[in-house]
């Protein structure tokens, strides 16, 4: 087959390998649930949940700082009886609550997800782009997709013949048309200044220049607040709106069904906050350094990554330190069984330390691949490509993780909003205030002579 | 061949589905018939290489515009299960129209020779920016095209707005509102 051969091995090895990242915003959610409860808690001045555990000989109760929690949530999702109200329409109820899920595996596919690699294998250079798709029509893409995720909730609501699910499903649509306006329109600054829609020109365009956030600081913010109204979560939760509609356009779910909405929503949390860090946020480029310059110091580089994340771990060790600390000073009666849990955290995490510093001296001293310039770009080996893609995803990871946090801390600390303030906010400011951006941006790149 | 694979599949997607909006007794299985409908054309508008036209499809109408038609016959009778009769008078318009013109679509596609290239780029970004807004003098001049379409567009809004206003501030709607 022609189409097989036109490349080489390693090429298909790595472009099938890269489907792998469709369930990204999936294993966020096992993310971010925890992150989520944990959070609140932490807002409301109480634990969050820590009473499931998994029981291992000597350590006893291992709790994993209440991790376990969500193999227990799921485990009842999973098992719960599936129950449909009698009147509704069988065919949308059932259809409903998959429409948002089966989306979440098609958006991550134009996120970048590492820089290109471009590496030298047997004498050809090679070069894979870091999304799934490497489409020019990038982003849009996604936004398209984004907005047929709104039809599951919709449908759902509609399918119920209850009057709140209905309610809930009309606040929904009405939402997602609103939003998806300021969506589009304070992301247009960006696009302008990048000229393209693909997100890894955009990224590069931001790791040669300036990142997002500082060329856009305005759009950045009305973006910020869109995505937050599309995901639907509180202050936004008009179409849940637990006060007034019960629980909005999933009223009549339960059980997996009532599940994959709530995975859908988390995993639409993950998704836009990987599109905040893309777009605004430098995506995986690494602070004040060019990717360049990265790949021609690998072996220090993967050092101070290992260092980065040795450093990371030496902050969990001297959190769980000063719990045991703290415990101890009390006089709890299943003290000791926390302590011993906790010298397990301990263990591992020493382990861990120790092979992190032992990896970073290594590649420090004894890594040093060579690099070849080839028609102007610098074709590294494959080791280095990998090496690259690598620190690229984690750095990708680091900043969305910090905006999947912007997510809880909205939710947890601002009140909500009734539904005509969501609209006023919507159309009568954050659309202007987008659209003068844009205007501004426009005339300013024109004058200073970029796109 | 496997673009021709795919452009079957699809273009029965489509068909089907248009079908399915003639067909169906109820005004929010049509809507939703002709968001399937759409998608499949955005996929098709895809494999003619012009992947922008086929994510504003998806963007544009499947996506915001077949969102506002779902409110739309939510708001309107959407809690009702109606089932509308599936021919009415109008129909005796409608079926002949729809059917002289699919014979005279079909007796021109026959007609014309089927040439095509699958590789040639025709709706890419750089192609539909540049041809939309080429503002020289000797260039096709769309860009005039496009803002009096923006101001047409603006006027019928404008017209929207005050139909709604007028509806509004009668007695009728005055005595309603508690105010």
């Amino acid at each position: 087959m022609d189409i097989i051969e036109s490349r080489t091995w390693i090429e298909w090895v790595i472009t099938i390998a890269k489907f792998a990242f469709c369930f990204v915003p999936v294993l966020y959610i096992l993310l971010l649930i925890p992150m989520e409860r944990r959070g609140a808690g932490f807002m409301q001045d109480r634990q969050g949940p820590n009473r499931s555990y998994i029981k291992i000989p000597y350590f006893g109760k291992i709790r994993l700082l209440g991790y376990v929690q969500n193999f227990c949530d799921g485990t009842k999702l999973f098992f719960k009886e599936m129950f449909a109200p009698a009147g509704v329409n069988k065919f949308l109820y059932y259809v409903a609550p998959a429409i948002p899920f089966a989306i979440v595996f098609l958006s991550p596919c134009v996120i970048p997800w590492f820089g290109p690699m471009v590496f030298d294998w047997g004498g050809k250079a090679v070069r894979i782009s870091g999304s799934i798709i490497d489409s020019e029509v990038g982003v849009l893409l996604l936004f398209g997709l984004s907005s047929l995720s709104a039809y599951g909730a919709v449908l759902a609501g509609w399918a119920s013949k209850s009057k709140y699910s209905f309610l809930g499903a009309l606040r929904t649509s009405s939402m997602t048309v609103s939003y998806e306006v300021c969506l589009g329109l304070s992301m247009m600054g960006i696009l302008l200044l990048a000229g393209s829609f693909n997100l890894t020109d955009i990224v590069s365009w931001q790791e040669h220049h300036v990142w997002g956030i500082v060329a856009q600081p305005v759009a950045f913010f009305c973006f910020l607040i869109a995505c937050i109204a599309e995901t639907g979560r509180a202050p936004f939760d008009v179409a849940e709106g637990e006060p007034e509609l019960v629980a909005g356009y999933h009223t009549e779910y339960g059980a997996m069904q009532f599940g994959l909405f709530y995975m859908g929503e988390y995993s639409h949390i993950c998704i836009n906050s990987f599109l905040v860090a893309t777009l605004f946020l430098g995506g995986y480029s690494v602070p004040f350094i060019t990717t360049e310059t990265m790949q021609a110091h690998m072996g220090g580089s993967l050092a101070i990554l290992c260092g980065v994340l040795a450093f990371l771990v030496l902050a969990f060790l001297h959190m769980i330190y000063r719990y045991s600390r703290k415990l101890k000073a009390t006089n709890l009666t299943h003290r000791f069984e926390v302590l011993r849990e906790y010298s397990l955290y301990k263990i591992c995490a020493w382990v861990a330390v120790a092979v992190l510093i032992a990896l970073g001296v290594c590649s420090w001293f004894f890594y040093n691949p060579e690099n070849f310039v080839v028609n102007g770009f610098a074709v590294g080996s494959f080791a280095t490509a990998v090496g690259t893609a690598l620190i690229h995803l984690l750095v990708l990871v680091v900043k969305s993780v910090m905006f999947c946090w912007v997510w809880i801390w909205v939710r947890w600390t601002l009140p909500r909003f009734r539904y005509d303030h969501v609209m006023h906010l919507g159309w009568k400011i954050i659309l202007n205030i987008a659209l003068i951006n844009l205007v501004v941006t426009a005339v300013v790149a024109k004058l200073v002579g970029g796109n | 061949m496997l673009a021709l694979i795919y452009f079957i599949i699809l273009g029965v997607i489509a068909i089907g589905s248009a079908f399915c909006v003639l067909l169906s007794r109820h005004p929010l299985y049509g809507a939703l018939s002709l968001v399937l409908s759409m998608l499949s054309l955005a996929g098709i508008y895809g494999l003619l290489a012009s992947p922008f036209i086929g994510v504003v499809q998806v963007m544009v109408y499947a996506g915001a515009i077949m969102m506002l038609l779902t409110f739309v016959i939510m708001v309107l009778n959407g809690a009702r299960d109606s089932k509308t009769p599936m021919f009415d008078r109008v129909s005796l318009f409608v079926v002949p129209a729809v059917l002289v013109l699919t014979g005279l679509v079909g007796f021109v596609l026959v007609r014309s020779p089927i040439a095509f290239d699958s590789t040639a780029l025709r709706g890419s970004v750089k192609l539909t920016s540049e041809t939309l807004f080429n503002v020289a003098q000797t260039g096709p001049g769309y860009f005039i095209l496009f803002e009096v379409l923006g101001l047409l567009l603006l006027s019928s809004m404008a017209a929207a707005v005050l139909l709604a206003k007028k509806r509004l501030g009668s007695v009728d709607s005055d005595n309603a509102e508690d105010k």
